[in-house]
């Protein structure tokens, strides 16, 4: 016999993801028949409000498309900018840029790892990974002025040099980070409970999963190495020596597995930009910003973030204001098409650990 | 010079030689832009997946040139095979914005044209999932349609909080209420005052 199916409003206010997203589903018994998403509760119409502005004005609005990791949007709008316009970044604030893209990573993993295992119900791990969170923010409140939006990363290079003794500071930030990953893996990724709820669940199908548009680490889970900063190198990443992890079975704990291990990464490459990081110049000036014309071009520059492709596409048409500017975020194709596909046939206890550990973050579906 | 791009000139060539009316180009290292008569796009893009090896479909963007009463739907494809990226271009009438869904090649494509459907008001035939995606209500012309007068909409739609019935400018407000002496160059620098 049939069971019967009941619909299930998923949110728009649940532990799976950082914001607001409802998933409308339809679920006999305890298991999903079929998923929607629902997303609009964080349109705030970005990409409209950038043709109305100048270029410089448009830079404070694209960093609050994602709030767990601002610095790629930034990094991505200053790149297709430069690029239309032909503009050479000082080699310092090419390394700059690294260093802060990197730190966001390492926050944003942060955040993942509280979300992920508030998920499966270890309370302790995103107390402990929102306070050490907190260590990175610290240093980007010195950089930048701001702890979440940087506004920092611009056309031209960035907007401040670094303080003095920034880097002995960000040095000991990453001695104490590196010393708190083996209390994570005994506390989350040793734990039975964690392994018993990610292995096999989630599962994304290897064959398909190019054609599908998953990208970071849910690609990398799936065994299959692919990197922006690998594939076509942006700033200085051809001069850094990293690997790229990646771990079989395209499930949760696949995925959760890469992020972990490219962690280790993430310090590792902090540690050569700063000991590469040259002197000199941080800033290729721009005009005056309300006298900046940008050039009739088109471009479109990607980025690795923490969820994986972060991609721009960038039109000018020779004025005062962007043409358009359209953005890509990876939860643009993993929160809808792909968690609308997973999500069939699992469990309901299992929807907000799915969810997380494909990093959907809503406002870069609706912007 | 052209030793750089072996693989992507060699894409352009086969590109040419299979649709003769393409305008195929190189941007840059790694991109190539291809022109296309909006009716060659559906074949064109089922050929790139299937015999060029772009699988992955990045990006779909539309752009709103109004002033040619068209519209620029741009396909950003990427192959990890030959690690290129093609900006596919094409143009359709803005009146009536008519076009066919290329969601049987990806399926993340449905997302993408329903936005369009809502932002923009192109309509995918054969996409049957073209319903209300980010909007709640909308009864508007398309908002990112560049006619879409963002400022008048909120005029007409919002009212103003009490005191700030016209629009003052915060800072004259400050100097009134506390006596601080507002800095010249927040003066200078006003958008305002740009006008």
């Amino acid at each position: 016999m049939r069971e019967k199916e009941t619909t299930l409003y998923f949110g728009p206010q649940h532990p799976g993801i950082t914001g607001n997203m409802m998933v409308k589903l339809k679920v006999a018994g305890d298991t999903i028949v079929k998923a929607e998403t629902h997303v609009g509760y964080l349109h705030r119409a970005f990409e409209k409000l950038m043709e109305r502005r100048t270029w410089m004005q448009s830079f404070p609005i694209v960093c609050r498309i994602c709030v767990p990791e601002p610095d790629p949007n930034e990094e991505n709008l200053a790149r297709a900018v430069e690029e239309i316009e032909g503009r050479e970044v000082p080699e310092r604030a090419k390394y700059i840029r690294v260093m802060v893209l990197e730190l966001s990573r390492l926050a944003a993993y942060f955040l993942w790892m509280g979300g992920q295992s508030g998920t499966a119900g270890l309370y302790t791990v995103p107390q402990w990974s929102v306070g050490d969170r907190d260590y990175i923010l610290d240093l980007f409140e010195e950089l930048t002025g701001g702890r979440i939006y940087h506004m920092y990363i611009w056309a031209g290079g960035v907007r401040r040099d670094l303080p003095e003794g920034f880097a002995d500071k960000v040095l000991k930030t990453m001695d104490y980070i590196e010393s708190r990953l083996p209390e994570y893996d005994k506390l989350m990724f040793d734990n039975a409970i964690f392994q018993k709820r990610a292995q096999g669940i989630g599962v994304i199908d290897k064959d398909k999963a190019l054609e599908w548009g998953v990208v970071g680490p849910p690609l990398r889970g799936c065994g299959i190495k692919h990197d922006v900063r690998k594939d076509e190198p942006y700033e200085v990443y051809d001069k850094l020596d990293f690997v790229v992890p990646t771990y079989e079975g395209g499930d949760i704990w696949a995925r959760a597995m890469v992020r972990r291990k490219e962690m280790e990464q993430s310090i590792s490459i902090i540690r050569q930009v700063i000991e590469k990081m040259p002197g000199g110049e941080y800033y290729n000036k721009v005009p005056t910003p309300l006298n900046w014309f940008v050039p009739p071009g088109e471009a479109y520059v990607k980025t690795e973030s923490a969820r994986g492709e972060f991609g721009y596409y960038v039109v000018s048409d020779g004025s005062l204001k962007p043409r358009r500017v359209h953005v890509r975020g990876p939860a643009y194709v993993h929160g809808v098409s792909l968690l609308e596909n997973i999500l069939v046939g699992a469990n309901i206890s299992d929807v907000a650990m799915i969810m997380n550990s494909l990093g959907v973050c809503p406002p870069e579906i609706e912007r | 010079m052209d030793k750089d791009f072996i693989n992507e000139n060699k894409t352009i060539e086969e590109i040419k030689n299979t649709f003769h009316s393409a305008e195929a180009k190189l941007q840059r290292k790694n991109r190539i832009i291809v022109k296309l008569r909006s009716d060659l796009i559906p074949p064109f893009l089922s050929y790139a997946k299937n015999y060029l090896s772009f699988d992955h479909l990045a990006h779909f963007s539309c752009v709103d040139w109004i002033e040619d009463n068209q519209f620029e739907l741009v396909y950003i494809l990427y192959s990890y095979e030959k690690n290129i990226i093609a900006i596919v271009k094409t143009r359709i009438d803005r009146e009536k914005a008519e076009f066919v869904t290329v969601k049987h090649l990806w399926r993340q494509a449905e997302t993408f044209e329903r936005e369009f459907h809502e932002m923009y008001g192109i309509n995918f035939t054969g996409n049957n999932r073209l319903t209300e995606f980010i909007l709640e209500d909308w009864d508007d012309i398309p908002p990112m349609r560049r006619d879409f007068d963002t400022m008048q909409y909120s005029k007409e739609n919002f009212y103003t909080r009490p005191g700030r019935e016209d629009a003052q400018d915060v800072r004259e407000v400050i100097t009134k209420k506390s006596g601080e002496k507002i800095p010249d160059f927040a003066k200078e620098f006003s958008v305002r005052k740009l006008k």
